[in-house]
């Protein structure tokens, strides 16, 4: 196995007044997938394309197994890419294509279109090994991206948002593809994506960037439930930001006092941060707190909107058998379902 | 398939046949004249082959575009390449700056150059083809433009690169194929003119097959005509054969 592990550290990068990396420092594990999410203009994209040499850092140094790769071309990183736009060449067989680095590293016909023939088995696509790109949907042209970044098996698999021109069915279809081949060839990956769901379905640790900076990196369960940051925990999934008093380390929410995670002003007013499953909506004319707004019925989850006496917009998240009397303008009482919550300040 | 003449296309059709195809016609019409037996016949152009001067020129010509067409595919396709990818202001300067050689009169080049070029360049016919590339500047320039606006060149030189290929073979193996038509017009563009071009070379007093023709001329004008036809077939023969070695790849159908 060529993977290797990578390290960034102290990486900045302006582009004229803008910084777009801060003192950016990552590591990715040797066979681990990080996924980097984060709005547009986070500088995620930027620092895949340091780590690739296709942009170089003003300041810090990449370092893959220790060695210090910072001044290394492009073209001699050994890194596979996959890009958010088609860039599979036009002028070449999807074969050819496959084998296009095996074929800059200078190794013979018969053994590049061998190794590219195994990689395009592996994506599903041997039997279109002879067309054009311009033959092939989207999703193929992509699967054949991922196979040229394996073929010459790179010391680190970068991606670039390659999910994102997709149709829906596609994408979760290509993704899970994705971590299929990343397991088991165990190769180094670094994903970049403005998808969540993508991000947080198929990385070993995903790194929530804003402004440059990684504002948190962790599995996606710690950063589902335990967001270091009010920017994270809005972030990364729907999150219920209610005004409520806090004291003696309690929140007081619907009425009832439960404990506060950390962070926020000791006493006053404070926002707690409730995830929309840990909210539970119960129909009740005699004691209500709250009416229903919406109910959108999703399979097996339903999503209802509500909004309390004093206007704030509360979304629960709940088995749709158990919302099947709560209509649009019932009555309800809203209960926080968790023992504890985060806050943040008002 | 049946093509509707629409009125737009009728109109071209008509001026382009009328300054283009009548005049030729009508000159290869008269260059096939026999005037000593009054009829038909390839006299002029078997006079015009078994000229001795005839290989000599053509060949002298045809070898001055070959090196012509080297040097704009040498000097304008990195540097376009990098103007593409920089997306930098200067740009739009070069842009502006290509267009010179179609404002500037051929005689005041000509003698600029003159004036100011140092003996060894001006004794050397190499400055030929240095200066046919200047003259062919705005239609190779707009060409290799076109084909490089046309394709995704950011994301196809950064795969190449990221799959281990330095800038030259980027540009060898990646971007001259994909956009092989644009070069097929800039070399067809280059070649065409330079094999042609007769102020410039007429007035730095150099011989070409142009200022042979005229020279042949005045005292054969059948032959000289003949020779004339003969070429404006050869460019396109070579072209032809050129279009033939180089095998066809698809290239249509880019998202």
């Amino acid at each position: 196995m060529s993977s290797k592990s990578l390290t960034l550290s102290n990486i900045s990068k302006r582009f004229g007044s803008v910084t777009a990396l801060d003192n950016f420092n990552l590591e990715v594990g040797v066979g681990e997938l990080v996924a980097l999410l984060g709005p547009s203009g986070c500088g995620k994209t930027t620092a895949l394309r340091v780590v690739a040499g296709l942009e170089h850092q003003d300041n810090g140094t990449v370092l893959v197994a220790d060695k210090n790769i910072s001044e290394v071309p492009a073209h001699k990183r050994n890194m596979g890419m996959v890009f958010q736009a088609y860039s599979l060449f036009p002028n070449l067989t999807v074969e050819e294509n496959v084998a296009f680095g095996l074929q800059m590293r200078k190794v013979n016909k018969t053994s590049r279109l061998k190794k590219a023939h195994e990689l395009l088995d592996l994506v599903g696509l041997d039997s279109q090994s002879k067309r054009f790109t311009h033959q092939l949907s989207g999703g193929q042209q992509q699967r054949v991206a991922l196979a040229r970044a394996l073929a010459f098996e790179p010391e680190i698999l970068l991606l670039d948002e390659p999910l994102s021109a997709l149709d829906a069915q596609v994408r979760v279809n290509l993704r899970e593809e994705i971590r299929r081949l990343q397991l088991s060839l165990g190769t180094t990956t670094l994903f970049v994506t403005h998808d969540q769901e993508e991000a947080m379905s198929i990385s070993d640790r995903v790194g929530v960037m804003n402004n440059g900076v990684l504002e948190q990196i962790d599995t996606p369960d710690a950063l589902y439930n335990k967001p270091s940051s009010s920017f994270v925990a809005g972030f990364v999934g729907t999150m219920n930001r209610i005004p409520a008093q806090i004291a003696d380390g309690m929140v007081e929410i619907f009425g009832s006092k439960i404990a506060a995670l950390k962070r926020g002003n000791e006493s006053g007013q404070v926002i707690a941060l409730i995830r929309p499953e840990s909210i539970s909506v119960i129909a009740d004319s005699a004691t209500p707190n709250a009416k229903v707004l919406t109910r959108s019925f999703m399979g097996a989850s339903s999503n209802i909107v509500c909004q309390t006496a004093d206007g704030t917009i509360v979304q629960s998240l709940m088995t749709s058998a158990s919302t099947g009397d709560l209509h649009p303008g019932s009555s309800v009482q809203l209960r926080v379902l968790s023992s504890e919550v985060l806050v943040a300040n008002a | 398939m049946k093509i509707k003449l629409q009125p737009p296309l009728a109109i071209t059709l008509l001026i382009l046949g009328f300054f283009v195809f009548v005049p030729m016609i009508s000159a290869f019409e008269y260059s096939i004249r026999t005037p000593l037996t009054g009829g038909y016949g390839w006299t002029h152009y078997i006079w015009a082959v078994t000229e001795e001067d005839f290989l000599h020129y053509i060949l002298r010509s045809m070898w001055l575009a070959g090196v012509t067409v080297l040097i704009t595919l040498f000097v304008l396709v990195p540097t376009l390449t990098w103007l593409h990818l920089s997306n930098s202001k200067v740009r739009g300067i070069i842009d502006g700056l290509s267009l010179l050689p179609l404002v500037i009169p051929v005689v005041a080049f000509a003698v600029g150059a003159q004036i100011s070029f140092p003996e060894f360049v001006q004794n050397t016919v190499l400055e030929l083809p240095f200066l046919y590339f200047v003259l062919a500047l705005p239609y190779a320039y707009r060409a290799l433009d076109i084909g490089l606006s046309a394709i995704p060149l950011k994301t196809i030189t950064e795969a190449a690169r990221s799959s281990g290929a330095d800038w030259l073979r980027t540009i060898t193996s990646v971007i001259v194929p994909v956009i092989r038509g644009a070069v097929m017009a800039t070399i067809a563009l280059t070649f065409a003119l330079s094999l042609g071009e007769y102020t410039l070379t007429v007035l730095l007093h150099w011989d070409t097959f142009p200022t042979w023709v005229t020279y042949v001329a005045q005292e054969n004008i059948l032959g000289a005509i003949a020779i004339s036809m003969m070429s404006l077939i050869l460019p396109f023969l070579i072209l032809t054969i050129i279009t033939l070695f180089v095998p066809e790849r698809s290239t249509q159908g880019r998202k």
